[in-house]
């Protein structure tokens, strides 16, 4: 069998079909607009890594290698004392904990006063979301430094920073859950002669509490995580071990740690599954 | 309800004993009821216990919190410029200095701030950029269907499992005293973080692509490299960008925050000024931060729309 081949195609016949099909060719500004973007990008990373003097990466072999030893030689393990570290880590489970369900109970108000539906005033509506704006503006480490210089070194100034960046977050997506419900169902209530309270409990709360469950289970699980660091600043809980040690040049201990965190955000990770799996799943067949 | 006699079936029309819906609903009800009770008391017994350890460990009591409370507002009430109607827009005087009242002297640092917001920016695309490109040529690797063979999945998956899973600042800390303080620690963290994020994300992409492009490939005798460039990588792309462009806005708040360690950035200002001087400097860093992640999410939301717009047109 003979292969249609490019070599069988001439000149002339080319020519001809880029006449009749002119869009069916690249022409220069074709090739120019599909590999500008990507050089423009390449010499901005070169250009960039440049200023930011990347030569410093490639001097760093002592330091570095010092870093890497310490993942695998673990000295004096013996008095590493655990009590502490494993008490850290429980603070830090207990942040998050905490810091979450201050936030969801804030957000069940919150966000339905910033809730279209709910709200009708426009003033109190627009308030509250520039309120919510301007709480997630701020970073969740910049509010637990403030609250640290506020309340003092501990878990108390990181639980309120999670709360307070979590009022921020929750209620912005419990406002646009509950924007987004089935009116039919409040009509109903509604429609039994309710009192507005009523309405909102058996009119809305069925409809987004299961939303409302999965993304306060989301946050345990992502404010487990931003609260082993918040002690980096002071906030309580294993970063402040974990800052120490490593200021201390007590590398294998910080490597220990991390090891640790590591674990426990995956297990927080799972639990949060299976808690999501128990109080929504079975509602959903 | 009950005492309204209802049958189900066509009850009555034989002599058998009537089938009472009611009561059987009522029944199977109950024992559903019954059985969810149970987990419900479970549940609600390691809430309470999840609870009070957390009070306990935390020390979150009343009245530690009914003492720092208002010591919360006090120090909002301290970041407060002292500013003065009357003075507000006055310039600086003869020998130069600002006059205190002004919104110059509020913020005397102003070009400082502008820089590192500057450099703040250029770190988060930088940033953005290197992690991206990590994260695409790992996407492939770490899809279900497209991987060329198990122990390249499983190391694609682990391997960006580990770059999300250690928090920014943490690898910032490190990258600090490996390389020295500077934005480049940050630029590395945030990439590297990226890198994680996105894969999965990518590879979630990739594994919901259509397979019949990349068939197509196959059957004109593609190499796997070709078939990823030819058959996904078009069906992915509008995706993958708009995934990359809201990494982006995130990674313009972490590296805002990130000089924290000292990794470069605005954050290392914002450190300094509520660590060492807690005046009304905090405000007017906060303030520009807050414009300039505003800004940002402005402009890539705009960009986001168009060439989503585009690419579906």
């Amino acid at each position: 069998m003979r292969m249609a081949s490019i070599d069988t195609v001439d000149d002339g016949q080319i020519a001809a079909v880029r006449a009749t099909h002119p869009g069916a060719f690249r022409t220069g500004r074709d090739g120019l607009r599909k590999w500008a973007p990507w050089v423009i990008a390449i010499a901005y990373v070169i250009g960039s890594l440049i200023y930011f003097d990347v030569h410093l990466l490639f001097q760093a072999s002592e330091r570095a290698l010092r870093l890497l030893r310490a993942m695998v030689v673990w000295e004096d393990m013996a008095n590493w004392q655990y009590a502490n570290i494993y008490k850290g880590i429980a603070q830090t489970l207990a942040m998050a904990f905490l810091g979450t369900l201050l936030g969801t109970i804030g957000s069940l108000f919150v966000g339905f006063l910033a809730a279209k539906n709910v709200m009708p005033i426009r003033v109190v509506r627009q308030m509250v979301r520039r309120f919510l704006d301007i709480l997630r503006g701020i970073d969740q480490l910049v509010w637990g430094l403030v609250f640290v210089r506020a309340v003092g070194l501990g878990p108390l100034a990181g639980v309120l920073a999670i709360f307070i960046s979590d009022l921020g977050t929750l209620s912005k997506l419990y406002s646009e859950a509950i924007e987004n419900i089935d009116r039919k169902q409040v009509e109903g209530v509604r429609a039994t002669g309710a009192g507005p309270f009523a309405v909102i409990r058996y009119g809305y709360l069925p409809q987004v509490l299961p939303v409302f469950i999965s993304q306060s289970l989301y946050f345990w699980e992502s404010n487990t995580r931003s609260a082993t660091i918040l002690g980096i600043v002071g906030a309580g809980g294993i970063g402040m071990i974990l800052i120490e040690r490593f200021r201390a040049q007590l590398y294998d201990q910080v490597f220990f740690v991390v090891l640790n965190v590591l674990v426990i955000i995956f297990a927080i990770d799972w639990l949060s599954k299976r808690i999501r799996l128990w109080a929504i799943g079975e509602k959903s067949h | 309800m009950t005492d309204i006699p209802m049958r189900g079936g066509s009850a009555g029309a034989s002599g058998d004993a009537p089938f009472d819906a009611v009561a059987t609903f009522e029944r199977h009800r109950a024992e559903l009821k019954a059985s969810k009770r149970v987990w419900n008391l479970l549940a609600l017994g390691a809430f309470t216990i999840a609870l009070g350890l957390s009070i306990w460990i935390s020390q979150f009591y009343p009245e530690r919190l009914a003492e720092g409370v208002p010591r919360i507002f006090e120090y909002f009430g301290t970041i407060m410029p002292d500013l003065q109607w009357d003075r507000l827009f006055e310039g600086r005087d003869a020998q130069g200095n600002a006059v205190p009242g002004s919104i110059i002297f509020w913020y005397t640092d102003f070009w400082t701030y502008v820089e590192l917001l500057w450099e703040t920016i250029l770190m988060a695309i930088t940033a953005s950029l290197l992690g991206t490109a990590v994260a695409f040529v790992l996407s492939f690797p770490a899809a279900a269907n497209l991987a060329p063979n198990g122990w390249v999945y499983w190391f694609s998956r682990r391997f960006l499992e580990f770059c999300r899973g250690v928090p920014e600042i943490l690898l910032a800390l490190v990258f600090v005293f490996a390389i020295g303080i500077g934005p480049l620690a940050g630029v590395l963290a945030i990439a590297i973080h990226t890198a994680g994020a996105l894969g999965k994300l990518f590879a979630e992409v990739n594994e919901n692509a259509s397979d019949r492009p990349v068939e197509g490939i196959t059957a004109v005798g593609g190499s796997w490299t070709e078939k990823m460039l030819y058959g996904v990588v078009p069906q992915v792309m509008p995706n993958f960008f708009s995934y990359a462009m809201l990494r982006f806005e995130i990674n313009v708040r972490a590296s805002s925050i990130i000089g924290f360690v000292g990794a470069g950035g605005i954050g290392a200002e914002l450190n300094r000024v509520i660590s060492f001087y807690s005046d009304d400097r905090v405000l007017a860093v906060l303030i520009l931060v807050i414009l300039m992640v505003t800004i940002i999410d402005l402009i890539s939301e705009d960009i986001r729309h168009r060439f989503i717009g585009k690419e579906n047109f």
